[in-house]
């Protein structure tokens, strides 16, 4: 017997595997399903999901966006964001956005921050379907938002999905 | 993909209390991309980082979701205000349940 799976193990094991698959969109192991993805969309529906009906307000005068004004490979463009803040516990950024309009679900990243990151600036690589506007959101303590873009060219698309 | 999961942080040798600090974080990771097919995304359990918590002695300081848009081996640079030595926290998740964590010490002076 031993090594050996009985007709009993094996219907319990098939058990298990259905149940397993049943619940799988909600489960911690399974979140790359498309449901739980960020919806395909334009970014203009983007802005106002994220934004909920709070006023956007033009933001270029506060936030800064480096990138490269071409981008040579779409699949790792990189990209500095920071949103002049003094990051106290009565006025900080809650939370920044990057989206980028060209690709089928702009939402790139969130970053949430605390007044204990004392800035709101951050770095990272994006991958960016096609030329156009990658667009910054934040989020600010009073419940507003400020925006700001920059147009960046890619060479060779990234693919973003 | 061998080294999926490792994870390196790097921070300032030293920094002086109360200024702003910057930590970048890599995870090596594949950040699978959602497959087209005829325009339509092919449903899969795509296997991508989706979650990244900093913490900093031992408080959660930023929290990053990111998407399948971030690039191959994600890679984040973080402020933070160092108030005290102590201990930087990175954990990142993925949507297959995977958890990496990194740490690296901040000296104040």
């Amino acid at each position: 017997m031993n090594g050996a799976l009985t007709r009993r193990a094996w219907l319990t094991l098939a058990a298990l595997g259905a149940a397993g698959a049943g619940a799988r969109p909600t489960t911690a192991r399974a979140q790359g399903h498309l449901a739980n993805l960020a919806p395909e969309e334009p970014i203009a529906a983007t802005v106002l999901r994220l934004a909920g009906g709070r006023p956007v307000k033009d933001g270029a005068a506060l936030i800064r966006i480096e990138m490269p004004l071409i981008a040579e490979d779409g699949a790792s463009v990189p990209i500095a964001v920071d949103v002049q803040s003094p990051m106290t516990p009565e006025s900080h950024v809650k939370a920044i956005y990057i989206l980028a309009e060209k690709n089928p679900r702009p939402l790139n990243v969130k970053v949430s921050l605390t007044p204990a990151a004392g800035q709101a600036s951050m770095t990272t690589n994006l991958r960016l379907a096609d030329s156009g506007a990658v667009r910054v959101l934040a989020e600010m303590s009073d419940g507003t938002f400020l925006t700001a873009a920059r147009d960046v060219r890619v060479t060779v698309a990234g693919c973003a999905a | 993909m061998a080294d999926l999961g490792r994870v390196k942080l790097a921070v300032p040798a030293s920094v002086r209390r109360g200024e702003v600090a910057r930590l970048r974080a890599l995870v090596l990771h594949p950040q699978e991309r959602v497959e087209r097919q005829g325009g339509r995304s092919v449903e899969r359990n795509y296997r991508f980082v989706n979650r990244v918590v900093v913490t900093y002695l031992g408080r959660d300081i930023v929290e990053l979701e990111p998407s399948t848009a971030i690039s191959e081996n994600p890679t984040f640079t973080i402020p933070f205000r160092a108030t005290e030595t102590g201990w930087l926290k990175v954990t990142f998740f993925d949507t297959h349940g995977g958890r990496f964590e990194g740490t690296a010490e901040v000296k104040v002076t």
